[in-house]
């Protein structure tokens, strides 16, 4: 395997979860979010003789996102089932509790509002970064992530006390 | 723990073990894929490819080369540009061949209007895929130059309900031929909404001169700045329910 392809296994292996996690929390859909994460490593692996020396997470992050926000204009590919949500350890109960409540919150956001969301709460990223991979200005991020907070208050905005050990 | 901290804690603990992890295989050979079609659409060829749609133009069905598959999520849009002496072997007839009337949008560049119109497609494994919605510019002398199209890639091109919509992401670097973003309904529609940043924002309709159940959209540049993607948009019937 040539060196370049040798970087890029290790770096879709040790990127592609949190890909997944992030789409899902966009799409609220398993299956989307895999089909979406792996677009996003493929334009990756397309360009990664470009973007192996800079931000390679940063290239695979901002075509994710960008590519889910525009997903509402595309054919809605449909799924017969919904999987269930499988344990990794923890108490089971309070992870599907916490995955509802959570759907359910981010289900009342636009797709940009998902998408401010996930790369400011969840990549920990600064909103001048997201302003950049999402092609906004960063007066728009800030107005899109207040008004999304702002929803998400609205949705209930306090997670369900948990019935096991989470705290 | 304020309510963002409580926010990012729930994203991690929301997380879950990748169970089969990426597939390495397919991801590579796509990209590759990817690569091959870049460099195609570079050499200034013929840019059908991208999308893996071939264009009948001239009265001919353009199979002149082996199409290729789909990617996972395609974006059916090939904008059509003139051959070069270079080549590949593509389509020599790029003249727009529309079916049924051309829309006009009364939008100006100088002297050319911006037009919209139906054209036949030829999409590889979709037989119910044999239209695409074109939008282009009419000269005073009456010719067409395609600027962009969009056509379905997966079911059937006049199932009910919205297709592919054409959103010129190029339109964010400033150009002299902005292409509006526009697409098609299949449906009673008399009225099309979308939003943008809480915003209402109305598109202009024109229903098809072949079968009238085909609501072509567009939005006015004044209203939605070319480029802007949208956040929703949805078709209300004459009585404004949604459909």
């Amino acid at each position: 395997m040539a060196r370049g392809d040798a970087e890029f296994v290790e770096f879709a292996t040790a990127a592609s979860a949190r890909l997944v996690h992030a789409a899902f929390l966009m799409t609220g859909n398993h299956h989307q979010a895999e089909d979406a994460a792996q677009t996003a490593l493929v334009r990756t692996y397309a360009s990664w003789s470009r973007v192996r020396n800079g931000d390679a997470y940063g290239y695979a992050r901002s075509v994710l996102v960008n590519h889910l926000v525009d997903a509402w204009r595309r054919p809605i590919r449909e799924y017969p089932t919904e999987d269930l949500p499988e344990p990794h350890g923890g108490d089971v109960a309070d992870e599907v509790a916490t995955r509802r409540w959570l759907l359910a919150i981010l289900g009342t956001l636009t797709a940009r509002e998902r998408a401010v969301v996930v790369l400011r709460h969840y990549f920990d990223l600064p909103e001048a970064q997201v302003a950049r991979e999402l092609d906004v200005s960063v007066g728009t991020v800030k107005s899109t992530g207040s008004r999304a907070l702002e929803k998400l208050r609205s949705a209930g905005l306090t997670a369900p006390e948990p019935q096991g050990t989470r705290r | 723990m304020n309510e963002v901290d409580e926010l990012r804690r729930a994203m991690r603990a929301a997380e879950r073990a990748d169970r089969n992890g990426p597939d390495l295989a397919v991801i590579m050979r796509e990209g590759r894929r990817v690569r091959r079609r870049r460099r195609v659409a570079g050499t200034g060829a013929v840019a059908v490819a991208v999308a893996a749609v071939v264009i009948g133009v001239g009265g001919t069905v353009a199979r002149s080369r082996a199409p290729e598959p789909p990617l996972p999520a395609p974006v059916a849009t090939a904008p059509v540009v003139a051959p070069t002496a270079t080549a590949d072997p593509a389509p020599t007839e790029l003249r727009p061949r529309p079916v049924g009337a051309v829309v006009g949008s009364g939008i100006r560049y100088g002297a050319d209007e911006r037009v919209f119109y139906v054209v036949p497609v030829d999409v590889p494994e979709l037989p119910g895929v044999t239209i695409g919605l074109a939008a282009g510019r009419r000269s005073p002398a009456g010719e067409l130059t395609t600027d962009y199209l969009v056509n379905d890639v997966a079911g059937s091109d006049r199932r009910p309900g919205f297709h592919q919509i054409g959103y010129d992401p190029q339109a964010r670097v400033p150009s002299a031929v902005p292409v509006p973003t526009f697409g098609y309904f299949v449906g009673p529609a008399a009225r099309i909404v979308g939003t943008v940043d809480g915003r209402h924002v109305e598109a202009r309709l024109a229903r098809w001169s072949e079968d009238p159940r085909l609501v072509i959209f567009w939005f006015d540049p004044g209203v939605l700045a070319p480029g802007e993607p949208l956040d929703g948009i949805v078709a209300r019937d004459a009585r404004g329910r949604r459909l």
